[in-house]
């Protein structure tokens, strides 16, 4: 390994390009690479990523810093690791958050391999979090701390990673983008779709990978959970926990979806307190912290990217399985989307909110 | 970045440096020698004998008379112009089909393409797992409904030479004109257009140690031609446009040096070629060179280790100083598997693993050594990485 060598991950946007310029001011050995992860083909306008003008951007800015630029094509990996799993989540009637699994998957493994290929010690990204002492921490910035969605990595992996601009606030990183000569991507915007789905219409990345035909994307039962079917929609892969659009009016309280039942191709919905949940169940739970929390401890949470963060006590932690007791009901627990567990400022760990029946306010939720 | 050596180019099949004499030859002509060769004073005339002299020396490299000599852009240029010019002056004559290989260059696939998306017939021709082309292929494909037929010399990833002669007689017997792209032929084999009866041939310049953005056809009296670009009378109507006098002279003076110099060339890349070829594959038993089975020019070898992959491969050889590369580059710069290696047969993991290492004038017997020493040692990587 290469003591000073690090692998940049750059999406051609501000925060890994501001990533890159601040490791080679340090004196590092930098080496710029965009990874290709999905086909661009003419009919998807210029997306946050992937497309043809990121990558060129990337490299323009690694031309300006003197690095080389490398693009990676790991459109088979990503397809089968973030893709697929994201489609099936949501035939599964759950909602998925690829960014996970991306970061799981894709950036901290794959490229990490390659990392290990050209034998660089480091590899770094425009991630708004912290490392310290071979732990996550949340991003200075907390309107941009994108802890969310990095609790999914190795733990081994954290203490080779760099991430430069968790500790600055978005405004100071365009600051340094300007102050360097950034210019092609100072003022870009901000990311805020996902990045595979085109004007964020995921239904149509459903209905291409798992056919029109699916039984996600088929008509089905809206059922009020007191047992009276209300009416028809036209695919339950529409719908997440939480959701109005789309539901019939008339009602004297509005109604949300609070449960999607694959089975029958059912929307379950009810008035607003039965989205109102006291606890919350994870599975496929993966620690970043050498001493897990136990029964007892004392932890926040979120239950969505932006969530404001909940207070609330383990009740259990084994088997790759977590459940919290939450301090004050929280609204529209989501199947699929992750929970992440603070303490403090720590990242400590999260998991995958489980099956739909956990997400009501009866206790205690068991998983399985 | 570190670097305790200058970085060694093993990519001359995609590019090669300007030589010295080549760029002496053109400086005159961005200076005092700035004439248009169509104007009547004395500038072009200056301009036009200059002309004249490289299309006269270009036809001698090439055995052709002077007026069946084309300049134009580049490699892709002179391919697209072949395949659609001739299509384009043969198709209302009942000949309405392209023939091409599945080994060629993009430039005449996609000329290949378009012939068929203008209402033409496209075929391609099987190839062996070398990548030469089947003769029963070629005679059942090339038929008198047959435009033209294009098969490249030699081939750019693996170095494959066809028997061209004997293709382009077989075509001539059938009435069908015949192209070939010899972009990586000349200056590696025996070109003389007077006893190969090719119709049309197509170089590039900076493959030869001229500029970027020059080249030339080769187009044999007599054969129909639709021009591509239309406008002044330049080239006899062929090509119109205003002449880039620089890069012409720089063209000739290449192909001059090259044609005087191929048998020598020959000899030392192919030793330096057969001689790395032999150290990697004593170092590595199970790698496979692609058509090596046939005849290649000596310059590309082309190289897959199984349990490796050609974009780690690059990567960790260019920061090693060793610059090469894998399938077709594209447009985002991502390497796609090769075209190539899928026609001849070679598995996706194979293919995928393939790096093309390219021997120029620029390349001496120490770069093998050191090729021989780094490569070995990122494979042996790669696989304990793959493997754990």
């Amino acid at each position: 390994m290469l003591p000073n060598r690090v692998l940049v991950a750059m999406s051609g946007g501000v925060d890994s390009s501001v990533a890159a310029a601040l490791l080679v001011e340090h004196g590092y050995d930098v080496v710029g690479v965009t990874m290709k992860l999905f086909s661009d083909g003419s009919e998807v306008p210029d997306r946050p990523c992937c497309s043809l003008d990121s990558v060129n951007d990337a490299r323009r800015v690694c031309e300006r810093l003197g690095i080389p630029h490398y693009v990676l094509n790991m459109e088979s990996r990503f397809g089968h690791d973030v893709m697929d799993d994201f489609v099936a989540e949501y035939v599964a009637g759950r909602t998925p958050i690829p960014c996970v699994r991306c970061n799981t998957f894709t950036k901290f493994r794959d490229l990490l391999h390659t990392a290990d290929s050209i034998d660089a010690q480091w590899i770094a990204t425009g991630h708004y979090a912290r490392v310290r002492d071979g732990e996550l921490l949340r991003g200075s910035d907390d309107a941009k701390d994108q802890t969310y969605f990095l609790w999914g990595i190795d733990r081994a992996v954290i203490s080779r990673m760099i991430l430069p601009v968790g500790d600055m606030t978005k405004a100071e990183t365009r600051a340094i983008a300007t102050r360097l000569g950034l210019t092609m991507v100072a003022n870009k915007a901000d990311s805020q779709e996902i990045c595979f789905v085109p004007d964020g219409d995921y239904v149509k990345v459903i209905a291409q990978r798992a056919g029109a035909d699916s039984p996600a994307l088929q008509r089905g039962p809206i059922v009020h959970s007191d047992g009276r079917v209300l009416g028809e929609h036209d695919g339950y892969a529409r719908f997440t926990v939480g959701q109005r659009r789309g539901l019939p009016g008339g009602f004297a309280d509005p109604l949300f979806v609070v449960a999607i039942r694959p089975e029958d191709r059912a929307v379950i919905v009810g008035p607003r307190e039965e989205l109102l949940g006291t606890g919350v169940a994870a599975t496929e739970v993966n620690w970043l912290v050498e001493t897990p929390p136990v029964p007892g401890d004392p932890v926040q949470v979120r239950i969505r990217h932006h969530s404001p963060l909940a207070h609330g006590v383990v009740l259990r932690a084994e088997d790759g399985e977590v459940e919290i007791a939450l301090d004050e009901a929280v609204v529209a627990i989501s199947p699929g989307q992750s929970l992440v567990i603070y303490s403090g400022d720590r990242l400590l760990g999260g998991g995958f909110i489980a099956s739909p029946r956990r997400a009501r306010t009866e206790l205690p939720l068991l998983v399985g | 970045m570190v670097m305790a050596q200058p970085p060694i180019y093993l990519d001359n099949a995609a590019t090669t440096p300007v030589r010295e004499e080549v760029f002496e030859a053109m400086r005159p002509f961005f200076g005092p020698k700035f004439g248009n060769p169509s104007s009547i004073h004395s500038f072009g005339r200056e301009a036009r004998a200059a002309l004249d002299e490289a299309r006269e020396r270009l036809a001698t490299c090439l055995g052709a008379h002077p007026d069946e000599v084309s300049f134009n852009s580049c490699g892709t240029e002179g391919d697209n112009t072949a395949v659609l010019c001739l299509w384009r002056a043969m198709r209302d004559s009942g000949r309405n089909a392209v023939v091409t290989t599945p080994i060629e260059h993009k430039a005449v696939l996609a000329a290949a393409h378009e012939v068929a998306h203008e209402g033409g017939e496209e075929r391609i021709l099987d190839v062996d797992s070398n990548g030469v082309v089947v003769d029963a292929s070629f005679d059942e494909q090339v038929r008198d409904d047959v435009a033209v037929a294009s098969v490249m010399w030699v081939n750019n990833e693996t170095g494959v030479i066809q028997d061209i002669p004997a293709l382009a007689q077989r075509a001539k017997q059938r009435g069908v004109a015949f192209h070939t792209d010899a972009v990586q032929a000349f200056g590696k084999v025996a070109i003389d257009a007077r006893t190969q009866p090719f119709d049309l041939l197509s170089i590039s310049g900076h493959k030869i140690g001229a500029p970027k953005g020059i080249g030339a056809l080769f187009i044999r009296r007599g054969t129909a031609f639709e021009p591509l670009i239309r406008g002044g009378s330049q080239d006899r109507g062929r090509r119109a446009g205003t002449e880039n006098l620089a890069y012409v002279v720089g063209l000739a003076t290449a192909a001059e040096l090259a044609v005087a110099e191929r048998e020598q060339h020959w000899k030392e890349t192919e030793h330096m070629r057969d001689r790395l070829q032999a150290l990697l594959l004593a170092a590595i038993p199970d790698a496979v060179v692609h058509s090596r089975g046939a005849q290649r020019a000596p310059h590309v070898l082309n190289i897959s280790v199984p349990g490796t992959d050609n974009e780690s491969m690059l990567m960790a050889l260019d920061l090693r100083g060793i610059a090469c590369s894998g399938g077709s580059a594209c447009q985002s710069g991502s390497v796609t598997p090769s075209h190539v290696l899928s026609a001849l047969g070679v598995a996706p993991a194979l293919a995928n693993a393939a790096v093309r290492m390219s021997f120029g004038p620029i390349n001496t017997e120490a770069d093998v050594d050191r090729v021989a020493e780094v490569f070995p040692k990122l494979v042996a990587k790669a696989r304990s990485m793959a493997a754990a």
